[in-house]
């Protein structure tokens, strides 16, 4: 292990600049008229974790009633309000804004080496959007709340008696729009403002994960805007649309919704898959296995995701022969998830790695998606469909898929570019106890739920037969535990801002352009556009106990760069 | 995949009730071979590439572990097309397999026999009615053992969903429409409802859905006859007399969800005092739209008599709201008749001699007042 001596551009520029993003201006307009995708970024993150905290102050609320049959603590119609909301809060406040518009918007731009996202005042704007969307989502509570489920089903939805329905569907409407613009400022970012040298094959796969994702953004939430339109114009005006009554079609209404809350489950995972990328290859310190296979199944899934819709549908009244082809398609989704799946086990493949905290959360992410992705299979198939559709097997699936594999994806990535967004390491050790309590938490919770789902209790229930029981109690005990592990998550991040180490440039040894400028950034991100390489190339890094970082050989950058230039030569000459 | 076919095929006909295993639950219906067999399959599969991919990663977890001092190892390789091509490949005919017995299945999930028996059924909020050919109603799913039965659904409100666990059948009741589903069941129940087959509603529909639970009793032929019989007359077959008070109580329990006795706050107004305020109508504001009973009810009014408001609030329950509740009482024109109606508005002209919960506390029938 050999001190670097010999100074090198990209690193030392800013080791002496005590001006970074959190120090270049102060006071709370600084922050909240900031055009600084960082401060944008921190600012998302902060409301999508306080979302987070009230989303799952309901969802153990629910845990707790439904201990036993009957009322335990709340009556029928709470327990109706607190799943949807819980459902609603975190669905459209916190898993979708969460990696696109928090860790998105801070990493993306320092990733492309750029200074900005390409439209900074439009940022701050969908920045403004999500507040005033949450806000409505607030005032629906004061109007009486919501009881419809965060479908939105109707006829339920337009004729139930609680006063909250239209400020939600308004909130949700602008909340839209929050991401819409993300997903704009996104493709035009990465089309737009790539440094010299990065080619498309170039970018870190969380680029790639995140520019699909904004296209099924801009794709698809308009078509939820106009169907949250409609419904609210059929609610307000009696306008028949989806209501049978007054000659509209409810089915009509769930081929909107799920046109978009499909595509919107991609939304949530295709960018957790894109952490998980960076997070396997960078803490494995190998470069990652079959990066095209990665990039193209981004966008193999981005463009499936939107011809599936109709498995939501399987019993609702569709008829056979759409069933049969939308049952034929969801499978299509198997393959580029199963392929992404194998691809980062084969990147731990002769790798060196490190068991620090985003990796432990990349290894619980795989374990929770392969659960998650397989019993996708039981409910793409019809007939099993038949059998597991709306019961608990729905509800376990897709918190293996939303919750175990999404939010987990986020925690990690959060763990893992926390000391650049702060500044401050953090205790590796209370970090990896909170994340093994929430994986076993997790498992407790939700494994019992397909059991509970296959032998037959139906999702939406307050009060349940008996002899289900026995799982309901073991999923709340492990709610709880998923409980105390989101706790200890949250005191080691504060420990650490409180009296964190300070932060190395580059903690875990990543090649993507952000770890080539300081923690914490300077506003500018980059004095001079840096100089771009394969990001998966790890061979010039070497551990710097000093600094408790990794730093470049220059010896072995330059040869790197060298050997790169000739393929590229060669790649030309072809 | 032969061996799955053939499966299929084999356990299709056998007849018994299988029994409840780790992941499903007690089955009694044709339909319950062909889909286990698919779950259980799919299981296998995903069984294998759990521990395939979960066993890969924690053996390279072990064996390439960073250790104290080491350098970065570089022989790893980038990409490998034949691996890669082969789990992009092998899944996807796994796939496509497992969607060809899947359709399969669904097809004979879906598709009834023609000579099957039919019942039809109505979901309201928060409760089923089954209605039989010869003019039977019931609570309860009673149908014929050894028959293919359908099932014609229709909701008068919002979505329900009938689900039927030890038949592996559901199918969503959308209102606006009709829909089916059939099963067969050869396993006999008797009309003990503790050994009858759950039936639930799994299409959220507001505060009663997970109360909105029946049960399916499977019976001979020859006891359905008789009790398909018995249960058609059975309004026609009580005296005048009792009518409200033995058949009052049974009609009562489909209104309880929301209408108390006592007056308890529900979703409808309670049904204590009511016959004194619709026949002595006051003046008073009592109606969402302004109205007062006597606005309504009177020689010459809308309701010539009492009688007839109850009758139409009870087969047009929109018409006229009563303050402060909300329209979401469901029609019952087509599931009371007359006679049900007479019987209804009986108990409440005799509320005194029920308790809160409906039951009939006298215990000689006295003559209507």
């Amino acid at each position: 292990m050999s001190t670097v001596t010999a100074p090198r551009p990209h690193v030392v520029d800013h080791v002496d600049v005590p001006d970074n993003y959190l120090t270049h201006s102060r006071g709370f307009l600084s922050w909240i008229l900031t055009l600084d995708h960082k401060r944008i970024g921190v600012m998302y993150m902060g409301a999508v974790l306080a979302s987070f905290f009230v989303g799952g102050v309901f969802a153990l609320l629910l845990r707790t009633e439904l201990l036993t049959p009957g009322r335990t603590i709340v009556s029928a119609d709470t327990y109706n309000q607190f799943f949807t909301l819980h459902g609603a809060i975190m669905v459209f406040l916190v898993i979708i804004p969460s990696i696109p518009a928090a860790l998105g918007n801070f990493v993306l731009p320092i990733m492309l080496g750029a200074k900005d996202v390409a439209f900074p005042r439009l940022n701050l704007f969908s920045f403004w959007l999500w507040l005033a969307g949450a806000g409505f989502t607030l005032y629906s509570l004061a109007a009486g709340g919501f009881d419809t489920g965060w479908t939105f089903y109707t006829p339920y939805s337009t004729t139930t008696t609680t006063g909250g329905v239209i400020p939600v569907l308004t909130g949700v409407f602008i909340l839209g729009f929050s991401s819409i613009f993300t997903g704009l400022n996104f493709i035009v970012t990465v089309h737009k403002l790539r440094p010299p040298g990065m080619t498309w094959f170039r970018m870190p796969l969380f680029l790639w994960a995140l520019y699909s994702t904004a296209i099924i953004q801009v794709l698809a939430t308009p078509v939820l805007a106009i169907t949250l339109c409609l419904l609210i114009v059929e609610r307000l005006l009696n306008i028949g649309i989806f209501n049978p009554s007054m000659g509209g079609d409810p089915v009509l209404y769930q081929h909107f919704f799920w046109f978009y809350s499909h595509p919107a489950v991609y939304i949530m995972i295709v960018p957790a898959m894109g952490i998980i990328s960076e997070l396997i290859a960078v803490h494995a310190h190998r470069t990652i296995f079959g990066y095209r296979f990665i990039a193209f199944s981004s966008i193999a899934i981005a463009m499936f995701s939107f011809i599936v819709w109709g498995h939501h549908m399987f019993v609702s009244g569709q008829s056979g022969l759409m069933n049969t082809i939308f049952s034929l398609i969801s499978f299509s989704v198997a393959i580029p998830s199963a392929v992404k799946t194998f691809n980062w086990t084969m990147t731990l493949y002769k790798g060196t790695i490190s068991l620090t905290a985003p990796m432990m959360y990349a290894l619980a992410f795989l374990f929770l998606f392969t659960i998650g992705g397989l019993t996708g299979i039981h409910l793409a198939t019809l007939n099993t469909d038949v059998h597991l559709h709306d019961t608990y097997f729905v509800v376990a699936h897709f918190h293996y898929v939303m919750m175990g594999s999404a939010l987990i994806a986020m925690i990690g990535g959060l763990h893992h570019w926390w000391p650049k967004m702060t500044g401050k390491m953090y205790d590796e050790k209370l970090a990896i106890a909170g994340c093994i309590i929430i994986f076993v938490g997790f498992n407790l919770t939700f494994f019992t739920q397909f059991m509970l789902g296959s032998q037959g209790m139906p999702r939406r229930y307050y009060d349940y037969q008996p002899e289900f029981q026995i799982y309901h109690v073991i999923s709340t005990i492990g709610s709880y535990v998923m409980g105390i592990g989101f706790l200890t998550t949250a005191v080691c991040f504060v420990q650490s801002l409180r009296s964190g180490a300070p932060a190395p440039a580059n903690p875990w040894g990543g090649r993507s352009l952000e770890w080539q400028c300081a923690s914490p950034p300077p506003h500018d991100n980059f004095k001079n556009t840096p100089r771009v390489g394969n990001p998966y190339d790890f061979s010039m890094l070497q551990w710097n106990p000093t600094t408790k970082g990794y730093d470049v050989d220059p010896v072995r950058e330059a040869a790197a760069f060298a050997v790169e230039a000739r393929n590229e030569q060669a790649r030309g000459h072809a | 995949m032969l061996s799955i076919a053939s499966i299929l095929i084999a356990q299709a006909a056998a007849p018994t009730a299988t029994p409840a295993d780790f992941w499903l639950p007690s089955g009694a219906s044709n339909h319950v071979a062909g889909v286990d067999t698919m779950f259980h399959w799919i299981n296998y599969i995903c069984y294998f590439f759990f521990v395939l991919v979960v066993g890969m990663m924690v053996v390279f977890i072990w064996k390439y572990r960073a250790k104290q001092g080491e350098r970065i190892r570089l022989d790893g390789m980038t990409h490998h097309k034949g691996l890669e091509l082969s789990w992009t490949i092998i899944p996807l005919l796994i796939s496509i397999a497992i969607f060809f017995f899947g359709f399969r299945g669904f097809v004979d999930l879906t598709t009834p026999p023609k000579n099957s028996f039919d019942v039809n059924v109505t979901a309201f909020k928060w409760g089923w009615t089954f209605k039989y050919p010869n003019g039977a109603q019931s609570d309860n799913l009673v149908v014929p053992a050894g028959r293919p039965v359908r099932l014609v659904m229709r909701s008068n409100d919002v979505l329900h969903s009938c689900f039927i666990p030890a038949f592996r059948v559901k199918r969503d009741l959308v209102p606006g429409r009709f829909s089916t589903l059939w099963f067969q069941s050869d396993v006999p129940t008797g009309l003990d409802e503790a050994k009858g087959y759950h039936l639930f509603c799994t299409e959220y529909c507001g505060t009663g859905h997970s109360n909105m639970n029946r049960k399916v009793l499977v019976l001979e032929q020859p006891e359905f006859d008789g009790w398909l019989t018995k249960q058609a007359a059975w309004l026609d077959e009580i005296p005048d007399e009792e009518l409200y008070f033995k058949a009052g109580p049974k009609l009562y329990a489909r209104c309880q969800q929301c209408h108390s006795l006592d007056g308890t706050a529900g979703l409808g107004p309670s049904w204590k005092g009511i016959w004194e305020r619709v026949s002595n109508p006051s003046g008073g504001v009592a109606f969402a739209d302004g109205k007062s009973y006597s606005d309504l009810i009177g020689p010459g009014k809308e309701y010539a008599t009492p009688e007839d408001y109850i009758r139409d609030s009870i087969y047009n329950p929109g018409k006229h709201l009563i303050a402060p509740y909300g329209n979401v009482m469901p029609t019952f024109k087509g599931q009371l008749n007359d006679r049900g109606v007479e019987a209804v508005i009986g108990m409440m002209k005799h509320l005194d001699e029920f308790d809160a919960k409906g039951a009939w506390t006298k215990s000689v029938p006295v003559a209507t007042k």
